[in-house]
């Protein structure tokens, strides 16, 4: 669309108020994660998950590529148990990161396992008949070294910087460099941490989390840290919990109840201070009015 | 008077002007109202150009000169070959059955024919290399395949074991014991137990022996005594007619005599009668008498015959033991394998625990990748078929061949939907086994380079040929080809009118999202 266009456009809708909002939305990120619209984000998905099962070919796995609605499950897996809310998950598991760890591949893991159902059955069951080695192999191959960091998972947590093998190469060929950046930040994000009310509550955020011994700025260093802090304590990769050292196991024992405590306290503040801000900034952005 | 004319066509041309201005005007005010209704008014062939799509521009790519081959890629895990158990069945030769483990060799132990592969009791246990397995102690005088096989195995390692005749003779036993010896271990030759054995069963075989001589000296006196017997029974009787008949000739000579008294008669009547009893009574007891000799000689010979079997039992014992009291190989002290040399793959026995059960398994050293190909795919894949190997992440990279690909699905333990195929490894310094490695079957491929498009730049002409269109001065031209093998989102062409050469572009669409880029930006 040119700017005459536009322009006419907005001489001809100039007296019904609709100008400022139609340029406002001429500009705005899209409500998705990495700011897609939706059907840029279901295009992107579909096109992630058809170069991943080329490259898996490649390799000589097979790979039937997920379609959105099994990703988009994997997404919203994310702290989501059976007969469980949020903050009951929060308050029992805290991410579930480091608390519900076991080192397995997500294809076997039976349990708590959002990596696991945005990677599709057919995937699962084709995993699951190949040898150990080629288990193995094949994980590597897909996932590269961080096998919780499945395409879904990451794309819910806006943090492609985890990924590896034909993941993070099919993404690489459909996001932008930036989006795969782990300093990345939605643009939405961005303009609503800008916001200078949404400053006020992160600092309200930080002084509540410092308050309570948590050295946080911002709610997504939070689990990010728990990662970190759990890749430290199995010393790379993903080792099954049997084989890991008593030392280990203690500290990931201290992780868990770290993690539950600051998860909680994260997820409250969030709620308290975030959510109502961010609801009426956004209600700001995208609202349009009705004549 | 004239009036000025100047002054009048003023007047007049003051008006005639306003009157033009405003017929201008309103020609003006008409033009521009035909030419704004003109604007708006659109003739539908203007509306169908205006709508039409632009003109797209093609979408070039070069020929290219290119080997194309046509690939299957797949998985699979590499292994040594099947694993074989070694367990230990117990020797007769040993009376204690129940050995213990004293050494094992470690995981991927290479073991060669004639090596000791660990040891029981302190005793070695060796392989050999023979497809049938020991199931009997080797011992002077056993005969059979299984000795021939053993006596290959002496000669291939160069022990020489005589005749290879499938008879273990002394000979064989000399190999066997220059072979243990070769080992660092003594030959299991006759122990103390088996010699104390010898010196009992020969003691028994003496006694036997004395047994019988003795039995047989009493079957011979009885045999006497039966002929003794016989001869007094004839004599008693004997006499004891002549009794009867001396009494007959008195009883007669006084019935002759008329002189004689009747009770001289009554009396050689009775003496008649007793010398007559007398006989029988004779008969009886020289028949018992016959008989009991008789008796004794049967129990004698019976004797004879029983000791005579107590001391050829006890020959065969003392034999049979003496025959074994020579350089043998126990049962439990040999391992045949099918082929050598083998890697030891897993130990199961532990050091100082019972040698019963399986020890440990070994496998052969030939590397074979399990895999399965796609119920398509399968057909296209043969033994015998050349396979590239490798593992990109981990910098693996060998040679193999097709070993063999499953009749029907579903087999050793792949899914119904594909076919186990396995693939012999090449020799390679590389250790590849428990990887996952791909597998790549090339399965098509043109000879050499040849010229080849993009299949999207192949087109159909009306009369049924192929053809590609070649971009050459900013002209379109078709090129009429044969098409050939397709692999890779390529196919190979030879040109059949004009000619084709590689880095000649070629159109293989055209780019309308282009296209429709540059009608927005013009004007």
């Amino acid at each position: 669309m040119n700017v005459a266009y536009r322009l006419a456009i907005a001489l001809v809708l100039g007296g019904s108020g609709f100008v400022g909002s139609a340029l406002a939305q001429a500009g705005r990120p899209g409500t998705e994660e990495f700011g897609l619209t939706e059907k840029e984000l279901v295009q992107s998905v579909e096109k992630v998950e058809a170069l991943i099962a080329d490259c898996m070919r490649k390799q000589g796995f097979e790979y039937v590529p997920a379609d959105f609605r099994t990703i988009h499950r994997g997404m919203i897996a994310d702290k989501a148990m059976p007969g469980m809310d949020e903050s009951e998950f929060v308050e029992q598991y805290g991410f579930g990161i480091a608390t519900l760890y076991t080192g397995q591949a997500p294809q076997l893991n039976e349990g708590y396992c959002p990596g696991r159902i945005g990677l599709g059955e057919q995937n699962i069951e084709i995993f699951k008949k190949l040898s150990s080695a080629d288990q193995a192999a094949y994980n590597r191959t897909l996932l590269g070294e961080n096998i919780d960091a499945t395409f879904a998972v990451s794309l819910e947590a806006e943090n492609f910087s985890r990924c590896g093998g034909c993941t993070l190469k099919a993404i690489q060929q459909v996001f932008k460099p930036e989006q795969i950046r782990a300093t990345y930040v939605n643009p939405l994000t961005e303009i609503i941490n800008k916001d200078p009310r949404m400053k006020a509550a992160l600092r309200k955020y930080a002084e509540s989390m410092r308050e309570a011994g948590f050295d946080y700025n911002h709610p997504d260093e939070v689990d990010v840290d728990v990662k970190k802090r759990l890749d430290t304590i199995l010393g790379g990769g993903a080792p099954p919990l049997d084989k890991l050292s008593s030392e280990q196991l203690s500290s990931l024992k201290k992780l868990q109840e770290y993690e539950r405590k600051v998860a909680k306290l994260s997820t409250k503040l969030q709620k308290e201070l975030f959510d109502p801000i961010e609801e009426q900034i956004e209600k700001e952005m995208y609202a349009r009015q009705v004549k | 008077m004239v009036a000025s004319p100047f002054g009048k066509r003023s007047v007049m041309s003051k008006s005639r002007v306003i009157t033009l201005c405003l017929i201008l005007a309103i020609v003006l005010a008409a033009a521009g109202g035909a030419w704004l209704a003109g604007q708006g008014i659109v003739s539908p062939a203007e509306a169908a150009a205006r709508t039409a799509p632009p003109t797209p521009s093609p979408i070039l790519v070069p020929v290219e000169k290119r080997v194309l081959s046509s690939e299957i890629v797949t998985r699979g895990t590499a292994r040594f070959g099947t694993p074989l158990a070694i367990a230990l069945a117990p020797s007769l030769l040993k009376s204690n059955s129940a050995e213990l483990i004293t050494t094992l060799p470690l995981v991927n132990t290479q073991i060669k024919e004639g090596d000791v592969v660990f040891t029981a009791s302190g005793r070695p246990v060796l392989a050999l290399q023979g497809k049938a397995p020991a199931y009997r102690d080797f011992t002077p005088g056993t005969s059979g395949d299984d000795v021939r096989q053993l006596e290959q195995a002496l000669q291939r390692l160069g022990f020489d074991p005589g005749e290879v005749d499938g008879v273990y003779d002394n000979k064989t036993g000399a190999g066997v014991a220059a072979w243990y010896r070769a080992k660092g271990f003594e030959p299991f030759g006759p122990t103390p137990e088996q010699q104390a054995k010898a010196r009992v069963l020969e003691a028994a075989l003496g006694d036997a022996i004395k047994n019988k001589l003795l039995a047989t000296t009493a079957a011979a006196g009885a045999e006497l005594a039966v002929k003794n017997a016989r001869t007094k029974a004839s004599l008693g009787e004997r006499t004891a007619k002549a009794d009867v008949s001396t009494k007959i000739a008195d009883q007669a000579l006084i019935a002759l005599d008329p002189k004689s008294l009747q009770m001289a008669r009554i009396a050689a009547d009775a003496k008649v009668s007793i010398a007559q009893a007398a006989v029988e009574s004779a008969k009886l007891e020289g028949e018992v008498a016959v008989r009991s000799a008789v008796e004794a000689q049967k129990v004698a010979q019976f004797d004879v015959q029983l000791t005579g079997e107590r001391e050829q039992q006890a020959r065969a014992e003392w034999q049979n033991t003496v025959r074994k009291i020579g350089v043998s190989v126990p049962l439990d002290e040999l391992v045949f394998v099918p082929v050598l040399p083998v890697r030891v793959e897993q130990v199961m026995g532990v050091v100082g625990s019972s040698s019963n059960g399986p020890i440990l398994s070994v496998t052969d050293n030939q590397i074979v990748i399990d895999s399965s190909l796609p119920l398509d795919k399968a057909a296209l894949v043969k033994p015998g078929m050349e396979v590239s190997i490798d593992e990109p992440s981990l910098g693996l990279k060998a040679q193999g061949v097709v070993d063999q690909v499953a009749a029907t699905p579903g087999t050793r333990g792949v899914d119904g939907y594909h076919f186990y195929f396995a693939v012999r490894v090449a020799e390679t310094p590389t250790q590849l086994q428990g990887f996952s490695l791909r597998l790549t079957l090339p399965i098509k491929s043109t000879a050499g380079a040849v010229l080849a498009v993009p299949v999207s730049a192949l087109s159909l002409a009306a009369d049924g040929t192929s053809r590609v269109q070649v971009s050459k001065d900013g002209a379109l031209n078709y090129v009429t080809v044969e098409p050939g093998m397709a692999a890779e989102g390529f196919v190979e062409v030879k040109p059949k009118s004009g000619s084709l050469e590689p880095g000649q572009m070629v159109v293989i669409g055209n780019d309308f999202i282009e296209s429709l880029n540059r009608a927005e930006k013009q004007p």
